[in-house]
């Protein structure tokens, strides 16, 4: 049987290592809200005639939208997203392109008021607390049984921030470099991972409490390694084939969807790491078998 | 094999059958239902959500009905567009939310549910020698009061050729005159000199007993076509009920004696939301309850104008802009299906390739029991109460997610009977240890997917942009329920078939890798 647990530090110092990083990049760089978050328009436009990304952000600076965002999507299309304009200043804003770079098709066009941004806002942070509350809540539930329910549930829970770390770390740095914003498929994501990388963890624990009641090894850490060993299969191959329905998502329905996408992608990669990995582990150090570091 | 397996063999393939026969085709009304219903991100269309602003001192009873004739009044202004199923629902107690499938032209929408559709009538005012009273008089007057002072209410000047309001005279509550805008805000008087200011003084027209004549006494308007030697001119007929019928031949009874023809003071002002269309003279003293506006106007114009007559003024102002506008075209909305479909099939491929490698027989099972899953489920959205489920992109996103999330239940499974099955035990054994075992740790890991669903719903119900949210975790939360029984009983049911065959023997079926 392979041993997981005496790796425990180089495991440990990874997921530690990659945490440092998407902590920073947070902080430093920090989340950008979409225009359902922090009001404003956004469009999708295509043009008959081909035109560079370059040449439409310097013409909508002239036109006076300095701060304009300009993403290329499928099909050549561009997502354009601005301060909330009026009906005539789009108008306005439609005809000045359509003189600059010909023929204009508008293929979407959303705008939100300050007022929903902010009720958006504070609902979406509702749902984000509540979801935290109700995952505490089934902790203390799923491990009510278990001889010490407060590591268990207190290990999980570091799986599950992990997870929520990483995503937003990640989504800082794509920000940054691809001009990704946050919106409510975001935080979607993030509640869909929150409910879903925790079984990884769940099914773990389930097994470490069988084995530990079978009474396989008074040593807790070789119980901790079968039992990891054991759900190994389970947890990667659930992992995988959910992978490959948000792959498939990603690869046919693109720009849409991305966000949503995106945070599965990562949120699943990262959960499962956590929870087949950093939980158990975690376990183990905290149950007294140390950091494990060897020189 | 036991005769209960038999049962529920069967009970499958009916429901399955049953599935399929709801799910095919999937854009034609099934069992009487129409068919799988599509969200506007998919449909394409327009989304807007307004708010109401009350008048100043109304009752929360009153808000209720006012709320609710200006969505009647919305619902008919639209219904003549022939838009498909268009919603029009109030959000909160003060939103109204329009969703219009198919219909494109954004600032059409806008217009038709902002204009409030207030007709009223009126007449230019006569000073005491009975001599019209222009804007100019007003301006040159040092005299602090109207000149007409039996009608204290707002005087308005209009733009001669647009018909455009410029300014309106009001009188506050101390008595003072005020030159304010269509939005009440002061107007500069130096201004006003600058432009034209021979501009007459309207005002209500109101019947002898001091009732203003607006389009509320109105029971009929239609669009015309006049033709007459100067070609083709549209108008529009419209009906008065009795009221209103006495109220307007007592006006144009007192217009038609009030200056000859051709002159300013025997015109009616025709004012649609402080706009002029038009002023036609009066021709006779009584007019019997009917009448006809003319303007200059196409007969598309008088068509829109109609409607917008016919289905009255809305009760309530709606703020502009709206606070929240979206708009998809059709095009954008059939590309999101098709590569929805695209995903959809190949992730359903590939996940069955890699249960089949990895589980071989067992592999194969769960495949199906995937098929039958899928057809499941999109059984249930069109049989969802409430008319099905409204599939949005991020909907079929969630549904494809299940997709991948529904063998979760079987990989469980079957690493179990893997594990019995390497113990020694007998298939069937295997089979039965291997659910059981793992049965509490699927109950648990769906449990917490369905909280997730449950506080996501929360969310969309709660927020305007809701579409995305409030589909995904809908379908999200159907895709596990229906996971837990297909992956379940399904496949524990084609597994049994197997028990006590040749082929139970051979455990090189059931699992790819020795430990």
């Amino acid at each position: 049987m392979i041993d997981i647990v005496s790796k425990r530090f180089w495991l440990l110092s990874l997921s530690g290592v990659v945490l440092v990083i998407c902590i920073v990049a947070a902080v430093v760089l920090g989340l950008k809200p979409a225009v359902e978050f922090k009001s404003g328009s956004m469009m999708t436009v295509s043009f008959a005639q081909p035109v560079e990304q370059a040449q439409l952000k310097q013409e909508l600076a002239n036109l006076g939208h300095a701060n304009a965002l300009v993403q290329r999507t499928e099909g050549g299309s561009f997502l354009i997203r601005v301060r909330e304009l009026s009906g005539d200043e789009k108008v306005q804003l439609e005809k000045d392109l359509a003189d600059k770079f010909g023929q204009i098709t508008e293929n979407q066009f959303f705008s939100v008021s300050p007022l929903i941004a902010t009720e958006t806002v504070q609902n979406a942070g509702i749902a984000v607390a509540a979801s935290l509350v109700g995952m505490l809540l089934y902790i203390a539930w799923a491990f009510r049984r278990i001889s010490k329910p407060f590591r268990y549930g207190i290990c999980a829970i570091i799986a599950l921030l992990h997870d929520v770390v990483i995503i937003v770390g990640v989504f800082a740095i794509l920000g940054t470099i691809l001009g990704w914003e946050i919106d409510l498929l975001f935080v979607t994501g993030v509640l869909a991972i929150v409910g879903y990388a925790i079984n990884n963890a769940i099914v773990v624990f389930d097994r470490i409490r069988e084995n530990a009641r079978r009474g396989i090894s008074s040593d807790f850490s070789v119980v901790v390694n079968s039992s990891m060993v054991q759900t190994l299969t389970r947890s990667l191959n659930t992992s995988i084939t959910t992978i490959f329905a948000v792959l498939a998502l990603m690869l046919f329905v693109g720009s849409s969807l991305q966000n949503l996408t995106m945070v599965l992608l990562v949120g699943i990669v990262a959960g499962t790491f956590s929870s087949v990995f950093v939980a158990p582990l975690l376990l183990v150090v905290w149950e007294g078998a140390g950091w494990g570091w060897k020189r | 094999m036991p005769r209960r397996n038999v049962l529920v063999l069967i009970t499958i393939i009916i429901i399955f059958v049953l599935a399929a026969l709801v799910v095919f085709p999937v854009n034609q009304g099934v069992l009487g239902k129409k068919g799988v219903r599509l969200g506007l991100d998919l449909v394409g269309g327009i989304h807007l959500v307004y708010q109401v602003q009350f008048p100043a001192g109304v009752g929360e009873l009153d808000k209720n009905k006012d709320m609710d004739r200006a969505i009647a009044t919305i619902q008919s202004r639209i219904d003549k567009y022939g838009v498909v199923e268009p919603v029009i629902q109030k959000q909160g107690s003060d939103r109204i939310l329009i969703q219009l499938p198919g219909f494109t032209d954004l600032e059409e929408a806008k217009k038709l549910a902002e204009q409030t559709g207030f007709l009223e009538f009126r007449e230019v005012e006569l000073d005491k020698d009975g001599k019209p009273v222009y804007l100019r008089d007003y301006l040159n007057s040092d005299k602090p009061d109207f000149f007409n002072k039996k009608e204290a209410g707002s005087r308005e000047f209009v733009n001669g050729e647009t018909g455009n309001p410029i300014v309106f005279l009001n009188k506050d509550k101390d008595g003072v005159l005020k030159y304010v805008d269509e939005g009440g805000k002061p107007v500069d008087v130096d201004k006003l000199r600058q432009g034209s200011t021979n501009l007459p003084s309207w005002i209500s027209g109101r019947g002898d007993d001091g009732i203003q004549l607006t389009g509320s006494f109105l029971t009929k308007a239609e669009a015309n076509v006049n033709t007459s030697a100067k070609g083709a001119e549209a108008s529009i007929g419209i009906e008065w009920n009795a009221q209103g019928a006495t109220i307007f031949d007592q006006i144009a009874r007192r217009l038609y004696n009030a200056g000859p023809y051709g002159t300013v003071q025997r015109a009616l002002g025709i004012f649609l939301d402080n706009r002029m269309i038009s002023s036609p003279q009066i021709l006779e003293q009584s007019y019997g309850g009917k009448g006809s506006i003319t303007g200059n106007f196409t007969l598309d114009e008088a068509e829109k104008l109609a409607n917008l007559l016919q289905s009255g003024a809305l009760p309530v102002a709606l703020q502009k802009p709206p606070l929240y506008q979206g708009k998809v075209t059709p095009t954008l909305g059939a590309d999101f299906i098709d590569r929805s479909v695209k995903a959809g099939l190949i992730g359903l491929l590939i996940i069955m390739l890699f249960m089949i490698v990895y589980y071989r027989l067992p592999g194969v099972l769960a495949s199906l029991a995937l098929i039958f899953y899928a057809v499941i489920i999109l059984a249930l959205f069109k049989l969802w109460p409430g008319g099905g489920v409204t599939l949005t992109l991020a909907g079929l996103g969630g549904f494809i997610l299940s997709l991948g999330m529904a063998v979760d239940a079987n990989v469980l499974i079957f690493e179990r009977m893997k594990e019995e099955l390497w113990t020694g035990r007998t298939l069937g054994a295997a089979i039965d240890a291997g659910f059981d075992r793992a049965w509490s740790a699927i109950r648990d890991s769906n449990l917490t997917t369905f909280i997730a669903c449950g506080i996501l719903y929360w969310l969309g119900k709660n927020v305007v942009a809701s579409g995305p949210v409030m589909g995904f975790a809908l379908t999200l939360f159907i895709g596990v329920a229906v996971s837990m029984f297909t992956a379940i009983t399904v496949t524990r049911t084609f597994l049994h078939l197997f028990v006590g065959t040749n082929l139970a023997q051979k455990t090189s079926l059931f699992s790819a890798f020795k430990r």
